[in-house]
């Protein structure tokens, strides 16, 4: 090689060793001479190292668990949640449409159209041009926002320059629950036809009730809200606002990301994993679809029944309970409003509305102070009012208001008081416990204590606070609570707490209601116990009482249940014997917002089926702010009865189906305890009474 | 000699990244394909849920009810004579 030659590859081979030195320097003046952030509105710096190009290459779209799935105690769907498309739009104005104002709105107007266009593609929309103008609308408010199209407009120069606003990418979010395939087709076929617009499909759930009517307050509703975050941004969330909805076992879980990468052109891409959408638990609830539809329309039915009848007014509000006796399962709880503009806005009236119970009370009452032995079964006592025994105990008391009866009683056993509904003969019975007796009574029967049911908005209710203070005398609280508390005043009760107080008569002290059966998530299932019953009455008092209560709905004439009796003989039924309950009808002032002070009149009625081996209890009210007659056993009565009637046809019809109650994935589960097997009369061995003293 | 390996070498280089270039394309078209599959069946899944939910709504026992009575008062409107 000559010497010129081996100094050209000298030269050359400098050269390209200078390359990669070259290169290491453009390298380190990059990183670290001009590294450091890019700074970004309303988000923190992004910084420019290696970390944050890895993360650009990747993507991961949050796939949402869904809200626990609401099923009736025979499996039927109540509330559940479905996967929708909310679709965010970013909009990148290309340069040749910002280049003036007028080519900036066309192309806004094309882009709000074609949008427009594809919100209406469902083949099966009726009135399609309606709809299809209502999005144009709404679109170009949305897209015309960010570039201040309307000022624009306004001004009218339309050969201007459009302000820099217009070359820089907008995200909006378009619209939400989007989910016709046909529209989620047409809204992808646009993203691919307009390099400019970038289409964002983010998954979320729709909660769907598909018997909205019958549940809006056993199930109750949900509602989004925006939440703060821990790091101080704000997300959407959807939270239970009451009933089961409410409850945390109804919370969706976290739900799980799905991972993709970015191509060379940003475009992501499927990595892959698990598509499918995360599985929801399903709550079980106790409701009974089918008597959960007969109870509203039972009630609807009998709190429509005055104005149909040219009876006077409706009453304000009515409540509907049916209870199964063995487990406290709540098999029905409906609410009537008459002044209720959406369902999902009114109260749930068996749990939120309060009412003084009146006569309902009393075989409460009267079976409280036999089981103490404070009450002579045999004796009669003297109801007439003025009478002898009712100057000596009553009278001499000194109470103001004098207590009476709404027919002349004469003499009564305890039998007598509970079917004639005498006031006088239940204070007679009521003044023989103490005032601690009467604490307990009210402890005993869950009068002002919450039923545990963990949802919101509760009202507890109980007696005046002024009735049980250290400091009112012995003597006034005889002469008042404890007269009052004889036959149902001075203490405000749900009907769902009538319903747990008439439960505990009949099955045991510490029974509850219930409104879970349990929670189902994927193989795992969580059992909501059934409550013990717990201590009973002695089979004595308790077939002194529940024999008092069948004959409430018997012959006699001067019974409050004999209207009822013979109302339903002319439908070839014969109640007595088959239905058992005591009538309530009481007389109390409430003050409303409106108004002020306004007497009201409630009538009740609580009843079991069958009389003789109680299976159901319901509980019925219906509270009238108008001056015309209302009595319990002609007016709540009927609709509780033709409940319990529907209860055991429904029973009988589903025993002769051979339907067992399902759980999900078709396992079939049968409650712990059958309703046959309550065993609520006879006391456990060895188990003692708290009340003692028999 | 030399030069014809040199010039061997040059097209196996070429040809290397044309056929790298060739396969990541390939692939790319591939993953693209695959991403549009998996949107499909995410929005077919949707709107299979729109659909049972909409077929369990019909088929509820009020919305049944509802029809039956349609059917049997446009009877009744079109002669009634058989009911």
């Amino acid at each position: 090689m000559r010497r010129v030659e081996r100094q050209r590859l000298r030269v050359a081979f400098g050269l390209l060793g200078v390359v990669p030195v070259f290169l290491a320097g453009w390298l380190g003046h990059l990183q670290v001479r001009q590294g450091g952030s890019i700074e970004r509105a309303e988000l923190p710096p992004l910084p420019l190292v290696a970390a944050t190009a890895d993360r650009q290459g990747v993507r991961a779209e949050k796939v949402p668990a869904p809200r626990a799935t609401i099923v009736d105690r025979h499996g039927a769907l109540l509330a559940l949640d479905r996967e929708v498309y909310e679709v965010r739009a970013r909009i990148a104005v290309p340069p040749s449409a910002a280049k003036t104002v007028g080519k900036l709105l066309d192309y806004l107007a094309g882009l709000t159209a074609d949008l427009a266009r594809a919100m209406v593609a469902d083949p099966e929309l009726s009135n399609r041009a309606a709809a299809e103008a209502a999005y144009r609308e709404q679109f170009a408010a949305l897209l015309g926002k960010p570039f201040d199209a309307q000022a624009l407009l306004q001004r009218g120069d339309f050969a201007a320059e459009p302000p820099k606003s217009a070359r820089q990418a907008v995200e909006v979010r378009l619209v939400g629950q989007v989910e016709a395939l046909a529209v989620i087709e047409a809204l992808r076929d646009l993203d691919a036809r307009r390099p400019s617009l970038r289409l964002d499909f983010v998954r979320g759930h729709r909660r769907d009730y598909l018997e909205r009517e019958a549940t809006f307050g056993f199930v109750g509703h949900v509602e989004t809200v925006w939440q703060e975050q821990a790091d101080g941004g704000k997300v959407l969330a959807t939270v239970g606002k009451c009933g089961l909805e409410a409850l945390p076992a109804a919370v969706a879980a976290s739900g799980r990301l799905l991972p993709f990468r970015n191509d060379g052109r940003g475009r992501p891409y499927f990595t892959g994993g698990d598509l499918g959408t995360p599985e929801p638990a399903v709550l079980y609830s106790t409701i009974d679809l089918d008597l959960q539809r007969a109870a509203i329309e039972e009630l609807t039915r009998q709190a429509e029944s005055p104005q149909r009848e040219g009876k006077g007014s409706n009453p304000q509000w009515g409540a509907l309970v049916l209870v199964e006796i063995a487990t406290g399962d709540v098999l029905a709880a409906a609410s009537w409003h008459r002044d209720a503009k959406s369902g999902s806005a009114a109260s749930w009236t068996p749990y939120q509305s309060l009412f003084e119970p009146g006569s309902i009370v009393k075989p409460l009452v009267i079976a409280y102070a036999g089981e103490l032995g404070k009450v002579d079964w045999d004796r009669e006592y003297d109801c007439t009012p003025g009478g002898a025994e009712y100057r000596e105990r009553i009278g001499a008391l000194g109470r103001a208001k004098a207590v009476s009866d709404d027919h002349a009683c004469g003499r009564l056993t305890p039998h007598g008081i509970l079917i004639n509904s005498s006031n006088i003969g239940a204070t007679y019975l009521g003044l023989g416990l103490e005032r601690e007796q009467w604490r307990d009574y009210m402890s005993y029967f869950g009068f002002g204590t919450s039923l545990g049911l963990a949802l919101p908005g509760e009202s507890k209710g109980g007696t005046n606070p002024r009735s049980f203070r250290s400091n009112i005398p012995l003597k006034q609280f005889r002469a008042n609570s404890a007269v009052s508390f004889s036959f149902g005043y001075e203490l405000q009760v749900t009907a769902l707490q009538v319903a747990r107080a008439y439960l505990r008569l009949l099955r045991g002290a510490a029974s509850e209601l219930r409104v879970v059966r349990g929670l189902q998530r994927g193989e795992e299932w969580q059992a909501q116990p059934i409550s013990p019953a717990g201590e009973q009455l002695s089979p004595e008092v308790f077939e002194r009482v529940r024999g008092a209560l069948v004959d409430v709905v018997g012959e006699d004439p001067h019974a409050t249940g004999a209207l009822l009796r013979r109302q339903f003989l002319q439908d070839g039924i014969e109640l007595h014997g088959l239905v058992a309950g005591k009538t309530g009808t009481a007389v109390s002032s409430v003050g409303t917002k409106d108004r002020g002070k306004v007497e009201v009149r409630n009538a009740s009625f609580a009843g079991f089926l069958p009389a003789d081996a109680p299976r159901w209890l319901a509980v019925g009210v219906l509270q009238r702010d108008d001056r015309g007659k209302f009595y319990g056993g002609a007016y709540a009565a009927p609709a509780v009865v033709r409940l319990l009637l529907q209860a055991q046809r429904s029973a009988e019809r589903r025993l002769l189906q051979q339907e067992p109650g399902r759980g999900s994935d078709g396992q079939v589960r049968t409650a712990a305890i059958t309703p046959v097997d309550s065993g609520w009369r006879q006391a456990a061995p060895g188990s003692t009474s708290r009340l003692g003293g028999r | 000699m030399k030069w014809l390996l040199a010039g061997l070498l040059f097209a196996l280089a070429v040809g290397l990244a044309i056929g790298t270039a060739a396969i990541r394309a390939e692939n790319n078209l591939l993953r693209h394909g695959v991403e549009l599959r998996r949107r499909e069946l995410t929005d077919r899944s949707v709107e299979y849920q729109r659909l049972v939910i909409e077929r369990l709504r019909e088929a509820s026992p009020m919305r049944l009810a509802a029809a039956q009575w349609a059917i049997l008062r446009a009877a009744e409107a079109h002669g009634g004579a058989e009911l």
